[in-house]
């Protein structure tokens, strides 16, 4: 074992000629988010900029959703229902404390993450078909729940319920700096990049080595050395974590939530926006989760009946079943290809 | 080392292991058989992913049977399985470096041992490519430098030559030799080719029907005409 002090280490990622280094992947994401997000907020307003804050709060479900899925194989539908749990978790620690709204995010996605972690862990032993029934079976258990209880709005006692009038409902309060549509809407922007960036690091560095090992083969990792449990629970909770930012940011959004806001179907819808933008780059994800928002959104505008979403998901699976890579996928592909074709004429 | 002692496997009424006795000694050992030997299922219980029914292994006099896969890793263990199981969306490095992430001291040394077992296997200038763009023989060495991470014991490696022409193999016997003595461990090797294991391997423990058939210097075991008959077909 001598030889290992011997030679000098070496960097984990080596940037030559045309290899996309992780510093252009990250330059990537901020680009073609604020690219995006900068469009919408010159050109939208009312309507369209409160969907399209919804939908970036569905980019972080899906995100979740999307790392359970492609990095472990893992389909859980229940990630509506967490954004659920996120939201009740924020206004319930809001109406107690009256915290900075960033710790109220936080506390939101921490709380959705125990709870998202807590829910996993029987059914770390599951996969496929079992999992997902067991996962929307919490979704709907969740959507029982929340209906008999409700979401806090600043009443009394621990489910801080007020009167029937309603009168005495608190909205929670944005922060200062995002207190308009735009702002906010920038403000919620921001929260996606972020997210994105956390999943990326996650998937670049250990855990995300851990989750490749367990999902090409969980015999193979244990062989490494890898703790299955840990991992797969880590991954729940992460995926936790997103979708509860993504419920205190709604929160954030209309000061209050309803229960008839979160069917079990959403849970549903998410995942399918999983598959149509791709699992495996953040591109598909960010596509995906404003694809399941934007379409319903567009029918109620096109006064359509909203079921008719349904229709179009369906026929956009196969799609999806065809190419499995997904809408981000290709494009990611393409940008690649493109860049490459682009430092090779540079070189020649 | 690796000893041993009255092992049994029994799955309903069958017994894949019947009453083995061995002893692995020499730095490099091999194991062969006839299809349903028992080989595999050798392996698995020394990884500790079968439980036998009785009997006892031990590694280096340390007591293997009831500690979990993961403890016996920490105690140097390493395996490979009999298909290649490389990670298609990461690199080579990074499939290299997802053993050292859980066996390696710290992350200094992590790197410096990726580095060593690329160079070992000669994939330094292939570290940046992805799995999927790997050949064959590229994702057999990644399998062996997986193994060469965070100090191994004991390598066992399954059937690590198959599917690989004349010349690739010839590449992985000289690599094979030289395991035992760079990484100061012991290797055993799993193969159909008895070439390949007459050319690496000082002895060789053959089965048959779970039970040990030979055991021995490997040129001696494999013109054995029992061994012969039962493994080779001939005399």
């Amino acid at each position: 074992m001598t030889e290992i002090s011997k030679i000098a280490p070496i960097p984990l990622v080596v940037a030559a000629g045309s290899e996309i280094t992780p510093r252009m992947r990250a330059l990537a994401i901020v680009v073609v988010v604020s690219a995006v997000s900068g469009l919408i907020a010159l050109t939208s307003g009312g309507y369209w900029l409160s969907n399209f804050t919804q939908a970036y709060c569905m980019v972080l479900a899906v995100l979740g959703c999307a790392l359970l899925y492609g990095q472990l194989g893992l389909v859980s539908l229940c990630q509506w229902a967490l954004v659920g749990v996120g939201g009740w978790v924020s206004l319930r620690f809001y109406h107690y404390v009256h915290p900075p709204f960033f710790v109220t995010i936080l506390v939101g996605g921490v709380g959705a993450s125990v709870i998202g972690m807590i829910w996993g862990l029987p059914a770390l032993r599951m996969r496929g078909l079992y999992l997902a029934l067991v996962t929307l079976m919490l979704a709907g258990a969740f959507q029982s729940l929340v209906t008999v209880i409700s979401f806090p709005v600043g009443g009394p006692g621990f489910l801080g319920q007020v009167g029937a009038s309603g009168n005495d409902r608190i909205n929670m309060a944005r922060p200062v700096f995002a207190s308009s549509d735009t702002g906010y809407f920038l403000f919620v922007a921001g929260a996606t990049i972020l997210c994105i960036f956390l999943v990326e690091a996650h998937r670049r560095t250990k855990p995300g080595r851990a989750w490749a090992l367990i999902r090409k083969n969980e015999q193979m990792a244990v062989a490494a050395g890898v703790r299955i449990v840990f991992y797969k629970a880590w991954a729940f909770a992460l995926s936790g974590f997103l979708a509860g930012v993504a419920g205190a940011l709604l929160a954030g959004l209309f000061g209050q939530l309803d229960a008839s806001a979160f069917p079990t179907t959403n849970s549903i819808v998410i995942f399918i926006g999983t598959l149509l933008g791709g699992y495996e780059v953040w591109l598909g994800a960010f596509l995906g989760g404003i694809l399941t928002r934007f379409i319903p959104a567009l029918l109620i505008d096109l006064n359509v009946n909203t079921n008719a979403g349904f229709m179009i998901f369906g026929a956009a699976l196969l799609f999806a079943l065809r190419d499995p890579l997904g809408i981000g996928g290709q494009l990611t592909i393409l940008a690649e290809r493109l860049y490459k074709k682009y430092q090779a004429q540079r070189a020649s | 080392m690796i000893k041993i002692d009255t092992l049994t496997v029994q799955f309903g009424g069958i017994k894949p292991l019947d009453d083995l006795d061995a002893q692995f000694v020499a730095p490099i050992c091999g194991l062969i058989g006839p299809n349903g030997a028992g080989k595999t299922t050798l392996l698995n219980v020394l990884s500790g992913f079968v439980r036998p029914t009785k009997g006892a292994i031990l590694l280096n006099n340390a007591l293997l049977l009831g500690l979990s896969p993961r403890r016996r890793v920490s105690l140097g263990l390493r395996r490979t399985f009999q298909q290649e199981l490389v990670v298609d969306e990461l690199t080579a490095m990074e499939n290299v470096q997802a053993i050292a992430d859980h066996v390696s001291r710290d992350r200094a040394v992590a790197r410096r041992e990726v580095g060593l077992a690329l160079d070992f296997v000669g994939l330094s200038d292939r570290r940046n490519t992805l799995g999927r763009q790997l050949n064959l023989f590229e994702r057999r060495m990644v399998e062996i430098a997986k193994t060469l991470i965070g100090r191994p014991t004991v390598i066992l490696m399954d059937e690590p030559g198959a599917g690989l022409n004349e010349s690739e193999t010839e590449r992985l016997r000289r690599l094979l030799v030289e395991i035992p003595s760079k990484f100061n461990t012991q290797l055993v090797l799993i193969d159909h080719d008895a070439d390949l294991i007459a050319s690496v391997c000082i002895e060789t423990l053959v089965l048959d029907f779970g039970k040990r058939l030979a055991m021995g210097p490997t040129r001696a075991v494999l013109n054995d005409p029992v061994v012969r008959r039962a493994y080779l077909g001939r005399e």
